[in-house]
């Protein structure tokens, strides 16, 4: 496993093929032609300036800001005590219980928002909105309880019964001691969830209404419609803001090793 | 470990109820229209799936399509990783980040960068066409090539990293070990690293297959109608045909798909464990 | 044992990247042989045994095994054995497959194989563990697994990288001995390494004394333990008061002092072990500042005017305080005679 040459080669082509699209997306979003070309017919900012004037993106991108964030919150209230319960506690049924939780992230996108669709929203004429919440929230969940349990293995269980040994009730030594030390944990579960439910298609596909549209969503039915190069500049402005976030969240808890 | 137990159920059934309620019930209720048509409980709404060469197709293209992107992906994957864990730890750290960072953009934007690439005004046209290997541009999208880049493209780096981790967890020396007792590099990888990562490269497999298989965005965008996999299938039914009985029969499949193949990973990552 | 070169490793430097891990090593071992390669952590044995093994490319110098060139082949080649400091056993096979697994390569089947297995669990004592997983073992059965795996090969050369560091003292003694027995009878040429001098002196035919990449110096163990040629060895081998010698005076904190007795000619410095100094009466004093029980002795640690030095006194002797001021001799007569001092 020293091979130098061959070692570079091999990432060089991996990188190009992981990383070389992005770059293409950036620079025919500058393009100053009217259909997708490349290389770009001359160089503008009139896509990337569309992009901020296309009414239904704005509105679509509120929505899915929304969401990843109401969603992610919620999903990681009900995650951190069931992996908090299956960690420390020995349940009968714990598999379960890990399977439920989990059986969103196994069964495909599109089914799942199908379900939904039948058999929430049209017989009891739930909210589009609350339903994509729901749907959204239970899509987060796996992840937030794959993460958190991860920092919860890996944080040794006796310093909870040191705490109550000192005094502190059962609920208190959760608080004091334990989540202090999976901070980096539940950070990166919100991040993960926050980006998982923001890139979100299959299950929002069918949970659309009059004017309540996720932003991916958006992107592609404007995609069929257009031919023009705002969509480009609109994936490279998501792109930046994904790289962003990482990168943040690279520096301050070493993000990677959590996914 | 604590013993108080109706702490524990208090803790872990709020997750639990919800992911039953909202996802559970009406995934199977959704199921179960599949077996009941016109009022009767049949199977006949399988039987018509596996009867239609069209849907047989599909199922088969899908099938296919997963296959060929998990064995590429771990054919790509073995060789990155090699030359990931070959790094010094710091630039070892940054690869993965580079790795890692598509993940986590959004894959509309990833799979629209291939119609900038593939489309007949796109790079690969204008290369060949400067190179002079065709004189008009080449049909390169809504073909089953481009699906599979795509989906390559979106599932590699689960693999790689996957990879990664398990050659990272391989014992110290055990291939200089098989090479000192006469081993050549194409033994060692056979004998000694693939049975030692296996469960990492059946876990990056899993994923990248599942994530394939069910994959929305990327045959929508680049195989279009021309290249339908169960998933634009399934879509097609709904929103095109309104036939609902033959959606709930394409989402048992691909039920049956994604839990197969990770009921199949449990095994064999037990089967590990015990020996 | 013949006395013609079998291995020889010259000039060999070996770096990883800008560091020189082994810096022009010369050595020759003869038909087997049994060598210890002992030195500090970190002085470069490792890298010299996998330079060896062929595991490393020297970036310079030459090895030659019977009679032929083998700085270029590849390590599946070489038919040199490397027993790893962590086993390196194959944890996805059974003990019997691990021994098996370098003979399945040689193309062995059958009845042969089987053979060749047993009888190398034979020598080791682990007929019965052949089915068991690595993991099943302790750490002495994975040892002798992988002194079995490397045996059955029947390498022209076994090198064993610090290959009892990991067992516990009692375990140690035992393979020790075990390993002694099967060079006895195989007679294989063997290089062992370690950084404890109690086992090189015990094990070996000739040490090999490895300091910053290069050799210090090679000789019997009683040539190391009586006559070290540098301060660096003398230390390593328990002569723990080293002064280097100017104008047949010792250097030291305090300046030059005088030497009761003659300095042998040409000696660069003088070395005694803490029983050689002359504790209780002579020209010099030290005030007590460790006192450590060992058994038959007591170790005194002084604090003097030529810097800190280490004696030893009867323990059936009563014990000076901390504190104490004693007077004690360092005599010429006694000291070991150094080449060079640094
Ligand atoms: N893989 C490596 N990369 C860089 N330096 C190394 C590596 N392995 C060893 N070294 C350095 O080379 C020197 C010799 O190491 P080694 O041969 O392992 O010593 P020993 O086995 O005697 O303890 C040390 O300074 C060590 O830090
Ligand atoms: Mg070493």
């Amino acid at each position: 496993m020293k091979a130098r040459l061959p070692s570079y080669a091999v990432l060089t082509l991996l990188v190009l093929f992981l990383v070389g699209p992005f770059f293409v997306i950036v620079a025919a979003s500058f393009s100053a032609g009217s259909t997708l070309a490349f290389p770009p017919q001359g160089f503008s900012f009139k896509w990337v300036e569309k992009v901020f004037t296309v009414e239904s993106f704005q509105a679509s991108f509120a929505l899915s800001m929304f969401l990843a964030i109401v969603a992610t919150f919620a999903a990681l209230v009900l995650g951190v005590p069931v992996s908090y319960a299956l960690s420390r506690y020995r349940l009968p049924l714990a598999e379960t219980v890990r399977t439920i939780v989990s059986s969103p992230i196994i069964v495909p996108g599109i089914v799942v928002g199908l379900a939904l669709l039948r058999y929430l929203v049209v017989p009891f004429g739930m909210d589009i909105t609350l339903s994509l919440f729901l749907a959204h929230t239970a899509l987060v969940l796996p992840y937030a309880v794959r993460v958190v349990s991860a920092s919860l293995e890996n944080l040794r269980s006796d310093i909870e019964e040191a705490a109550v040994l000192l005094g502190s009730s059962r609920i208190g030594a959760f608080f004091r001691v334990v989540l202090p030390n999976i901070r980096g944990g539940i950070l990166a579960a919100f991040i993960l969830g926050f980006v998982t439910s923001f890139n979100q298609v299959p299950v929002s596909l069918f949970l659309t209404g009059p004017g309540v549209r996720t932003l991916p969503i958006d992107m592609l039915g404007y995609m069929e419609r257009t031919y023009d190069p705002s969509v480009a500049a609109l994936s490279a402005l998501l792109a930046f803001m994904s790289i962003g976030i990482v990168f943040i969240a690279e520096r301050f808890i070493g993000f990677s090793r959590y996914v | 470990m604590f013993q108080n137990r109706a702490e524990g159920f208090a803790l872990a059934l709020p997750a639990a109820i919800f992911a039953a309620v909202i996802f559970i019930v009406p995934v199977i209720i959704l199921l179960s229209g599949g077996m009941h048509v016109n009022g009767h409980w049949t199977l006949s709404a399988y039987t018509d799936f596996f009867a239609s060469s069209l849907d047989r197709l599909v199922l088969w293209r899908t099938l296919k399509l997963g296959i060929l992107v998990t064995l590429v992906a771990a054919i790509i994957g073995y060789a990155s990783a090699f030359a990931i864990v070959s790094l010094s730890p710091s630039s070892r750290g940054r690869m993965i980040g580079i790795v890692v960072l598509p993940l986590m953009i959004s894959p509309v934007a990833r799979t629209y960068a291939w119609l900038v690439i593939l489309g007949r005004t796109g790079i690969v046209n204008q290369a060949l066409m400067t190179v002079g290997l065709t004189d008009e541009p080449i049909r390169l999208l809504f073909s089953q090539t481009a699906v599979f880049v795509g989906l390559l493209q979106l599932f590699l780096p689960l693999m790689v990293i996957s990879l990664v981790s398990a050659l990272e967890n391989m014992p110290n020396d055990v291939v200089p070990a098989a090479r000192v007792l006469g081993a050549n590099w194409l033994q060692i990888f056979f004998k000694v690293i693939l049975p030692l990562t296996r469960e990492g490269l059946v876990i990056g497999g899993t994923l990248v297959f599942v994530g394939s298989v069910t994959a929305y965005i990327t045959p929508a965008i680049l195989g279009g109608s021309k290249v339908l996999t169960l998933v634009t299938l399934l879509y097609q039914r709904v929103t095109i045909a309104n036939d609902l009985v033959s959606a709930s029969v394409i989402a048992l499949i691909l039920i049956v798909m994604s839990f197969g193949t990770n009921i199949l990973l449990r095994k064999i990552a037990t089967a590990r464990n015990r020996a | 044992m013949s006395d013609h070169v079998y291995l020889s490793l010259e000039a060999l430097t070996l770096a990883y990247g800008d560091t020189v891990a082994v810096d022009g090593l010369d050595l020759s071992i003869a038909e087997g042989e049994l060598i210890t390669l002992l030195g500090p952590s970190g002085c470069g044995k490792t890298t010299t045994m996998r330079a060896v093994a062929g595991l490393l490319k020297p970036s310079s110098g030459r090895i030659m095994l019977d009679g032929r060139d083998v700085t270029r082949l590849g390590a599946n080649k070489r038919q040199v054995g490397l027993v790893f400091q962590s086993y390196a056993l194959f944890p996805h096979l059974s003990v019997y497959e691990n021994v098996a697994f370098g003979l399945k390569l040689k193309g062995e089947r059958g009845r042969d194989l089987e053979g060749h297995v047993m009888e190398g669990l034979k020598t080791v004592g682990l007929t019965q563990f052949a089915s068991r997983k690595p993991a099943e073992l302790s750490g002495g059965q994975q040892q002798r697994v992988s002194l079995a795996r490397s045996m059955v090969m029947h390498p022209k050369v076994l090198l064993l990288d610090e290959p009892l560091s990991n067992l516990d003292a009692r375990l140690r003694l035992e393979m020790r001995t075990e390993l002694q027995r099967v060079q006895r009878e195989t007679g294989v040429t063997m290089i062992f390494v370690t950084h404890d001098q109690g086992e090189a002196l015990a094990l070996a035919d000739r040490i090999v004394l490895m300091k910053g990449g290069a050799v210090e110096q090679i000789g019997t163990p009683e040539d190391l333990y009586n006559r070290p040629k540098s301060a660096f060895v003398a230390d390593f081998v328990g002569f723990e008061n080293v002064f280097a010698v100017e104008d047949g005076k010792l250097r030291t904190a305090d300046g030059a002092v005088p030497v009761s007795g003659t300095v042998p000619a040409g000696a660069a410095a003088l070395a005694w072990r803490p029983a050689m100094v002359a504790l209780g009466s002579g020209p010099h004093h030290g005030s007590v500042r460790g006192v450590s029980f060992a058994g038959g002795t007591r170790e005194y640690l002084l604090d003097s005017s030529l810097g800190p030095i280490k004696a030893e006194a009867d323990a059936a002797l009563p014990v000076h305080d901390l504190g104490t001021t004693l007077a004690f001799d360092l005599p010429a007569e006694r000291a070991a005679p150094l080449q060079r001092y640094a």
